[in-house]
């Protein structure tokens, strides 16, 4: 076997706790160039057709920054695809049937299979960009379809509103359900309904999803058998016993209920791998849910029965978590880019409260804390469940995983703020506790929730410059949205705040035509039976999951650049309209000019304006109004074809940055070009008062109309976070935020000095995780701009 | 200047007072998460200070160099004519300048302050009142510093009082350098004294900062007596307070006469105060001085443990060996 590259810096790397196994199976994976022999690359396969589609851009929608390349992926995927030889019956089938047939073909036959030393856990070349297996028909449909959402992608893309897609991954499939009946027990449910049911399509449906039941299972054997012949040829006792076992399990998993903790994890692996593969697009957000609930009865029972030792569940535990790493091997080919797409959040989720409000931590959750520390890597992202009976044991170890700069990355959730808005967009009060969230902070149901929870995304402040220049895009001049008046006639701040109204219902109407587009196209094209199995109200229903089949769909909008928008507006109130210390004509003149040659006005803008986030009671209920104006705006439209209904988020992923250079100078004295503000933080540097202020603020935004979740990032200098008495205060800090605060917490605790060195000497320190924006990055991969809004963000708090 | 003077600040009443600031999130002083409210004015001068904007009592107008534009709108709008402008940026003339807050509000970049509101206490206790989540689940409260609080002791006495109606835990920072009757007063609305002590040696003490050691410990031992629990508080500074035998002489102290000291602070000498001193044309006498080791810095807890305290904390800024500050 080829060396591996060791990292060269100890900082940053796992703990000295890791088995040697463990231990090499993490370097492995960081090795990408030495690992020839086993990469996770994208496969393309193909039905031969010359119309055929591998590769739709409605699904990369969200992700400006790879829009320049899509063209070039969709040519050269279907180029280099592999042709699935098909028989001519294959025609005759209804679409939903010639998905699963496909994706049957391509995993009994071309996914590869291959175990990797030592590991504990099979499976892992998943990643498919696989055939929509389109009839000619279809297919010019199609193409005609994405050529329309492209090109509107694109415009509104480029205006700076944001943008839309209907993106695949993003959702709880119910695992726990495979745990306990298998895919075999799967089937005969659905042979049982295939008795009852009356229409054609619903047959079809079903036959489609029982066809997909098989998939697992013969994709389960091929890794059994390759298992078998490495054990006999395998000469190390230990090992040649683990092999064989390995082979048993998956002779029988996810066919079969899994019997114990090994069948578990491993019955876990393959399912949702398949959904990788079956979804065609590397996994974004594809999370686990409650994981160390539903785990649990598996291990406590094994644990008690004496079959693992607690050493060992810990190994195949690690070993589970290693596998999630290659989902994205990819970019160990990309290398540095300059986008931010580093963290595809499998999350799962730990703790959280029970039906009665009760704390629900058991021993495997802390299991999972001790190998998310030990181990440090990307995936699988955690995200812990607080409410107000979290015992006290647990938050000190969640406090103390986050004040280590070197521990894992590590997302928090708030139960009731979390519940609160579940409950207000009408999701049933008696199965909120059981939420999770995924990708990052997206609150969902479990199982039966397809809530396309980054679908739609929208740069909230571009509306105020839609306002200023009544209805026109500063950049171009061009009209693009309602006349709202000239400013310059508006006579008091309610005359701007009813145009901001107007610009932004524009804004957020042309956002939801585009998305209903690409809803659309996917829910007539592109049906994924398999992941059908897994969510539950499709089978009954005898929609896709595509189609509004779970029992539970929403679209969410996210909302980017909130506090740039509030702060502006308050600039104009205070300044303008109150203080008339600054003229309506003076502003939009600096504007134009990007505040070149009105440095004065600019400094008067950022410093003598109230700005969101310092626990101000008047600035604070401006912000909410905004919030709230929106958030329940968009809970009135729903998406025609599918009857998916919106709603609202705040999490900004990377749009904050995407959008800050289409965005005109703002008159809260920002630049074009300079950042937007992100999540529900307030502005870079608007903030004076500290964490405590800047909590108090977010609550005040009152987020029960954000039943997708909001996201806030609070940095610390570990000066704050060091020693016992220290992480105390953060524990109380914590404490506070589940009354009144966001739905999620990100805490960094990084000191500047280390982010500096990192981008002197990347290589140094190629595995330094850092948290962006509810997600988590290798910062060496970051772009230079944000790693040097990263170095001024920490710096500021220090 | 008067340094050592007992006398109660004048510009104060029981309805309002002289602040400086209010740092919310405050770690440093007590228990839990807390809001400090720093009251202005302070008999002593110490050297090392690094809230020298706390000493005067009266409001102070500062000036930022790094934010200002140069344009000189401040000056225009003074209608004292107390300002000018240097090579080195904004003069203020402190005998002209009444602190109107006119140049403040002209400013369009923020480089003017005045340092010192007078404030109500409702005005206060507003402020203090939004973080009561943050006490009430970390065990913190509110904690008045200064300068030295118990110069405005009506005011003070006022804020403790509201503070204790609204349920908060009260803790009061003081130098000791006050009338025995004040302290007395307040001490029954205060839950914990946060008791700075510099130096057991009489004449050091007093040439340094102007304070009477007999009285700071004479007030000390009055707190210990009411039976309030006690953080005493040791700034370890280069060349004044920083030597084992002083060190050793506090925890014996401690140790020997008081019962009711819970813990006892060294804080490490900071230099982050050099610029606050430029921004108030004031003087730094350390400029030049080394932050500690943290190696030195044990060696000091080691003393003050062997020599009968128990609780011993060390805390600020601390110098890897072998450097030289770094910036
Ligand atoms: S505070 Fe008033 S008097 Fe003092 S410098 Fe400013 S404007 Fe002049
Ligand atoms: S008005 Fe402010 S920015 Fe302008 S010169 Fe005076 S202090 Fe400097």
């Amino acid at each position: 076997m080829a060396a591996l590259a060791e990292p060269a810096v100890n900082l940053w790397s796992p703990s000295d706790k890791l088995s040697p196994r463990i231990r090499r199976l993490r370097d492995e994976y960081f090795s990408y160039s030495e690992r020839d022999y086993f990469q996770n690359e994208v496969m393309s396969f193909t039905t031969g057709q010359p119309w055929d589609v591998v590769y739709s851009e409605h699904t990369w929608g969200v992700a400006p920054e790879v829009f320049p390349f899509m063209d070039a992926f969709k040519a050269s995927l279907l180029v280099d695809a592999q042709t699935v030889p098909l028989n001519p019956e294959f025609w005759r089938e209804p679409t939903i049937i010639r998905r699963a047939l496909f994706f049957k073909e391509v995993a009994e036959k071309y996914l590869p299979v291959q175990v990797l030393e030592g590991e504990l856990i099979a499976g892992g070349q998943f990643n498919t960009a696989s055939s929509r297996t389109l009839t000619k028909k279809e297919a010019r449909k199609f193409k005609k379809m994405e050529k329309r959402y492209v090109q509107t992608l694109k415009e509104l893309d480029a205006l700076g509103y944001g943008n839309a897609g209907a993106t695949p991954g993003h959702l709880i499939p119910d695992y726990p359900t495979v745990l306990k009946i298998g895919f075999k027990g799967l089937q005969q449910r659905f042979e049982s309904l295939l008795t009852q049911a009356v229409s054609k399509s619903h047959r079809d449906f079903l036959q489609a999803l029982i066809i997909c039941t098989e998939v697992p299972r013969t994709l389960a054997g091929r890794y059994a058998q390759k298992l078998r012949e490495l054990s006999q040829r395998e000469s190390e006792p230990g090992r040649k016993r683990e092999l064989l076992q390995m082979a048993e399990i998956c002779a029988r998993v996810p066919w079969e209920p899994a019997r114990g903790y090994w069948e578990a994890l491993q019955s876990l692996w393959f399912t949702h791998m398949l959904v990788m593969a079956a979804e065609s697009y590397p996994g974004p957000g594809l999370s686990y849910g409650r994981f160390d609930q539903f785990l649990y009865p598996y291990f406590e029972q094994d644990l008690k029965s004496g079959i693992i030792d607690r050493d060992f569940a810990k190994e195949i535990l690690e070993s589970f978590f290693i596998k999630n790493n290659y989902v994205y091997d990819f970019q160990g080919r990309v290398g540095n880019n300059q986008g931010i797409n580093s963290s595809f959040g499998q999350l799962i989720t730990l703790s959280g409260m029970g039906p009665r409000g009760e704390d629900l931590t058991n021993d495997f959750t802390y299991l999972c804390l001790d190998v998310i520390e030990e181990i440090n890597l990307l995936e699988p992202k955690p995200n812990v469940r607080l409410h107000k009976n979290t015992p006290g044991q647990l938050l000190r170890r969640v406090v103390e995983i986050v004040s280590r700069a070197q521990g894992a990355p590590f997302l928090i959730n708030f139960d009731e703020i979390s519940m609160r808005a579940l409950e207000w967009i009408g999701l049933p009060k008696d199965k909120l506790w059981d939420y999770a969230p995924v990708g990052c902070l997206e609150n969902t149901l479990q199982g039966n929730d397809r809530s396309g929870t980054v679908d739609v995304n929208i740069n909230l402040a571009k509306a105020v410059e839609l306002v200023l220049f009544n209805g026109q895009d500063q950049a171009t001049g061009k009209q693009v949205g309602p006349r709202t008046g000239d400013p310059l006639q508006f006579k008091t701040f309610e005359d701007f705040f009813q145009a901001y109204q107007k610009q932004t219902l524009h804004v957020m109407e042309k956002l939801i035509g585009l998305y209903n587009l690409s809803d659309e196209i996917r829910a007539r094209y592109e049906p994924v039976p398999y992941l059908s199995t897994l969510v539950r109200g499709c089978e009954a229903s005898g929609k896709d999951v595509t189609q509004g089949g779970p029992e539970y769909n929403f679209i969410t909008m996210e909302g980017a650049a909130l506090a740039t928008t509030v702060d502006s507006l308050l600039a104009v109130k205070k300044l303008i309209f109150e203080e008339k210390k600054v003229g309506m004509s003076e502003l939009i003149q600096a504007i134009k000019a990007n505040y070149e040659g009105y440095d004065l006005l600019r400094q008067r803008l950022t410093h003598k304006a109230p700005k969101y986030g310092n626990d101000d009671p008047s600035s604070d209920e401006l912000a909410r109004r905004v919030s709230q104006f929106w958030s329940q705006a968009v809970t009135r439209y729903t998406s025609p074809f599918t009857g998916r209904r919106y709603r609202a988020g705040y999490l900004s992923w990377n749009y904050w940055i995407a959008y800050a250079p289409k965005t005109a100078a703002t008159p809260d004295g920002r630049k074009r070009g300079t950042f937007l503000s992100n999540g529900v933080c307030p502005v870079n540097g608007a903030d004076r008062h500290g964490p405590t202020a800047v909590i108090n603020s977010v609550g005040n935004l009152n987020l029960a109309t954000i039943p997708n979740g909001s996201s806030h990032t609070l940095s610390l200098s570990p000066s704050l976070a060091r020693g016992k008495e220290h992480q105390e205060k953060l524990m109380g800090l914590l404490r506070a935020n589940i009354e009144h605060g966001s739905s999620a917490l990100q805490i960094n605790i990084i000191d500047p000095e280390t982010l500096k060195k990192a981008q002197q000497n990347p290589d140094e320190y190629r595995n330094l995780l850092v948290r962006v924006t509810g997600y988590n990055a290798y910062f060496v991969t970051l772009g230079k701009e944000i790693q040097d809004e990263i170095i001024a963000r920490e710096s500021h708090r220090v | 200047m008067n340094p050592g003077n007992l006398e109660p600040c004048v510009s104060g009443s029981s309805e309002s007072g002289i602040v400086f600031s209010i740092q919310k999130f405050s770690t440093e002083d007590g228990p839990g998460i807390r809001t400090t409210v720093f009251l202005k004015g302070c008999p002593l001068r110490c050297p090392w200070c690094h809230n020298p904007e706390s000493l005067s009592r009266e409001p102070e107008l500062v000036w930022y160099s790094q934010r200002c534009l140069g344009d000189g709108a401040c000056q225009k709008a003074c209608p004292e004519k107390a300002l000018s402008r240097a090579k080195s940026g904004i003069i203020i003339n402190r005998k002209r300048c009444n602190n109107c807050g006119i140049c403040v509000e002209e400013c369009p970049a923020g480089a003017l302050e005045i340092l010192g509101k007078k404030v109500s206490v409702p005005e206060i206790m507003t402020e203090v009142l939004k973080d009561s989540r943050y006490y009430e689940k970390s065990g913190g409260g509110v904690t008045f510093s200064g300068g030295e609080p118990t110069l405005q002791n009506e005011f003070l006495l006022e804020l403790l009082k509201a503070s204790r109606a609204a349920g908060l835990h009260t803790a009061l920072d003081t130098c000791g350098q006050c009338r025995p009757e004040i302290l007395a007063a307040l001490l029954p609305e205060v839950d914990l004294v946060l008791f700075d002590l510099k130096t057991l040696d009489r004449d050091a003490l007093k040439q340094a900062t102007g304070g009477q050691l007999d009285l700071i410990l004479d007030n000390l031992r009055l707190v210990d007596s009411r039976d309030k629990p006690i953080w005493v508080r040791v700034p370890v500074i280069p060349g004044h307070t920083d030597s084992p035998a002083n060190i050793e002489a506090i925890a014996r102290f401690i140790g020997s006469e008081l019962r009711q000291v819970e813990r006892l602070d060294l804080l490490a000498f900071s230099n982050l105060c050099i610029a606050k001193y430029e921004q108030l044309g004031m003087d730094f006498s350390l400029k030049g001085a080394l932050l500690f080791t943290e190696e030195e810095m044990l060696d000091l807890r080691r003393i003050a443990v062997s020599a009968g305290v128990n609780n011993v904390v060390i805390s600020g800024p601390m110098r890897v060996s072998g450097e030289t500050n770094a910036k």
